[in-house]
């Protein structure tokens, strides 16, 4: 008895623990996309600064390749949606994650009360 | 943070932990802090040399060659900067631009500054508070903790607790379980529907309306003795006043069940005076005994009384409306009708059987009269003689032997009956009736009940007396009126009454 509950305890830890690991996973992918969201929004008010003669180049692996100003602002506006979109569904991931993980702890805490429950018989009948 | 949001939880503890949980917040902004202070003396040096840089057209420096060495080298184009804007992007722009770019990243840095300097302050006063809360649930300070203990008993309401119906289920039913639970001393085993409650409802509304019509009677007959016109009455509504007193019989005594053991003793002694009275007022004043029954009805004062067996008329008044009542009435006519016909063939049964009275309900049902060769409970034994014989004239046969055997007929009916009509006949009409008049115990009656009726009636029915009296103070009246004047002078007679009927059978 106590032994089989143990095994479905130690289960659904484990289950809980993966279920974590996705939620910190998750939580720490939405912390990069909330960094890249500044610094996007900030080379975009930055592009805002700058002149049209201005030239606007782009690091792609070693070599600067050179773009223009109203091409790069596009381009960081598209990067900012995205990454607003990103951060969205990471929002929503997380939170189903959350959610899981809230019944995995309820689950876990029951099958300990259980167990400790049949220890408890285990060691009175012992 | 968790420890911050409550700290009344852990006490001295939780205001230790929350403490520590501050600090290690302040550290962590303090470090940050100190990061972006760094940023903001880079920008601001940055922003200097961009200031100066245009100034010459071209600088002798030492330009860094990998990270050991250096060569020296000259800086030209010098208002021709790349500033990396972020996320890989570059921009070439002069001096002056790139100030003003480092003046927007400035900008940035502050408010960054402000941010982590705002939840450092924050986490101070939190840490502050932390501090006073320790001081305060040690008992320290001039701090007084006021506490509340919730009790759930209180909070609960005064009855069951309340439940939130269930979408679909309908409130009505609600009433119906609270008007069981008002009944639920009387009838347990009975499955009360609305309808029926409603109709006990009106019972009990119609027994009101009928003690008030007696009180009314009752005063009339004080005035003058033809109220007693009134009682010969038809057979049909002296049949349903029988059902009634088995009714109201029934859910008596399973009130009193619940009633409690030291009251039965009390109650026990005033049951036996009033049996005392009854056997009084047999013989003696038949006007005073009905008005007396009558007067007990009409106060209805906190004393031990079998109204509703001593006044028959109060149940008389009741109308057949309720169905109940009909239903037991005609449960009871076909039973009288069997234990007629069993008579009839055993008919000299023994005249013990015929006596047997365990209530004083009995007395009455040893009391009957023949409507249409039918035996019917009188209204009243309380009548004189000579009314009740021309009663029976009336009604038509009347002679000695039938009015026994109907007598004994009526006598084992009813004492079948009364458990029979305990499932079927209600006492709800009761329900109502205040906690502080107390019902007679079925124990009690048969403590005294044949005894004293028949055989040493002076001398048991003077003790039971004397039990009584003291519990009779709340009437006054009515002990002056005739427990003083019919008991010493009457006893005598009163053995005579049942006396004579023997007599006669014989």
């Amino acid at each position: 008895m106590a032994e089989a509950i143990q095994k479905k305890l130690q289960s659904e830890v484990e289950k809980y623990q993966l279920l974590q690991k996705d939620v910190s996973k998750s939580a720490s992918a939405r912390q990069k996309l909330e960094v890249q969201l500044t610094e996007n929004s900030i080379v975009k008010e930055e592009l805002e600064l700058l002149a049209a003669q201005n030239a606007v180049y782009k690091l792609i692996g070693p070599v600067l390749v050179k773009q223009d100003l109203d091409e790069a602002k596009a381009t960081v506006a598209k990067r900012l949606e995205y990454i607003n979109g990103e951060i969205q569904r990471h929002g929503t991931v997380m939170s189903e994650l959350e959610r899981k993980s809230e019944q995995h702890r309820e689950v876990i805490s029951s099958l300990q009360q259980e167990y400790q429950r049949a220890q408890g018989r285990a060691g009175g009948k012992a | 943070m968790a420890a911050g949001m409550n700290p009344h939880t852990g006490g001295f503890h939780g205001a230790a932990r929350l403490r520590e949980e501050g600090r290690k917040v302040v550290r962590g902004c303090e470090g940050q802090l100190g990061h972006w202070e760094k940023v903001q003396r880079d920008y601001d040096a940055l922003q200097e040399r961009l200031h100066t840089l245009p100034d010459e057209l071209s600088y002798d420096v030492m330009v860094p060659f990998g990270p050991l060495a250096f060569m020296p080298g000259k800086l030209v184009h010098t208002n021709e900067v790349t500033v990396l804007l972020g996320d890989n992007w570059f921009a070439k722009c002069s001096a002056k631009q790139a100030e003003n770019l480092v003046e927007h990243r400035k900008k940035y840095v502050k408010r960054t500054l402000d941010d982590l300097r705002a939840v450092v302050k924050s986490f101070e006063d939190r840490a502050r508070f932390a501090e006073g809360l320790e001081e305060m649930s040690g008992a320290k300070g001039d701090f007084v903790d006021i506490r509340e203990k919730v009790n759930s008993e209180e909070t609960s309401t005064k009855g069951k607790r309340r439940v939130a119906h269930k979408p679909n289920s309908r409130p009505r039913v609600e009433h119906v379980v609270d008007l069981e639970e008002d009944g639920d001393g009387e009838e347990h085993g009975r499955m009360a529907g609305w309808v029926l409650s409603e109709e006990e409802l009106w019972a009990r509304l119609d027994e009101l309306e009928s003690a008030e019509l007696l009180q009314d009677q009752h005063d009339r007959t004080c005035d003058d003795a033809d109220g007693n016109a009134e009682d010969a009455t038809s057979s049909s509504s002296e049949e349903e006043k029988e059902g009634e007193i088995g009714g109201q019989e029934n859910g008596r005594s399973q009130l009193e069940r619940w009633t409690s053991d030291s009251h039965s003793a009390q109650v026990n002694g005033i049951v036996g005076t009033n049996e005392a009275r009854d056997e009084e007022g047999d013989v003696d004043g038949q006007e005073d005994e009905e008005s007396a029954a009558a007067d007990e009805n009409g106060n209805v004062l906190p004393t031990i009384y079998f109204s509703h067996t001593v006044e028959p008329k109060k149940v008389r008044i009741n109308t057949g409306k309720n169905t109940t009542l009909k239903f037991s009435e005609r449960k009871e006519q076909k039973e009288q009708a069997k234990k007629k016909k069993k008579n009839g063939r055993a008919n000299g049964s023994s005249l013990h059987e015929h006596h047997k009275i365990t209530t004083p309900a009995d007395i009455y049902r040893v009391f009957v009269d023949v409507v249409n060769g039918e035996p019917v409970p009188r209204k009243s034994i309380l009548k004189s003689r000579s009314r009740e014989n021309s009663v029976c004239s009336d009604t038509s046969e009347s002679s000695a032997a039938e009015l026994e055997e109907r007598r004994s007929a009526f006598g084992r009916v009813l004492s079948h009956d009364e458990p029979a009509h305990s499932d079927t006949s209600d006492g709800i009409a009761e329900e109502d009736s205040p906690p502080g008049v107390p019902q007679q115990p079925s124990k009690g009656f048969e403590a005294f009940s044949g005894t004293v009726v028949e055989k040493d009636p002076l001398p048991l029915s003077i003790p039971h007396l004397t039990i009584a009296t003291p519990a009779l103070p709340t009437i006054p009246e009515r002990k002056s009126e005739e427990v003083a004047p019919d008991a010493s002078p009457e006893p005598p007679k009163r053995v005579s009454k049942f006396k004579a009927s023997r007599l006669q059978q014989r």
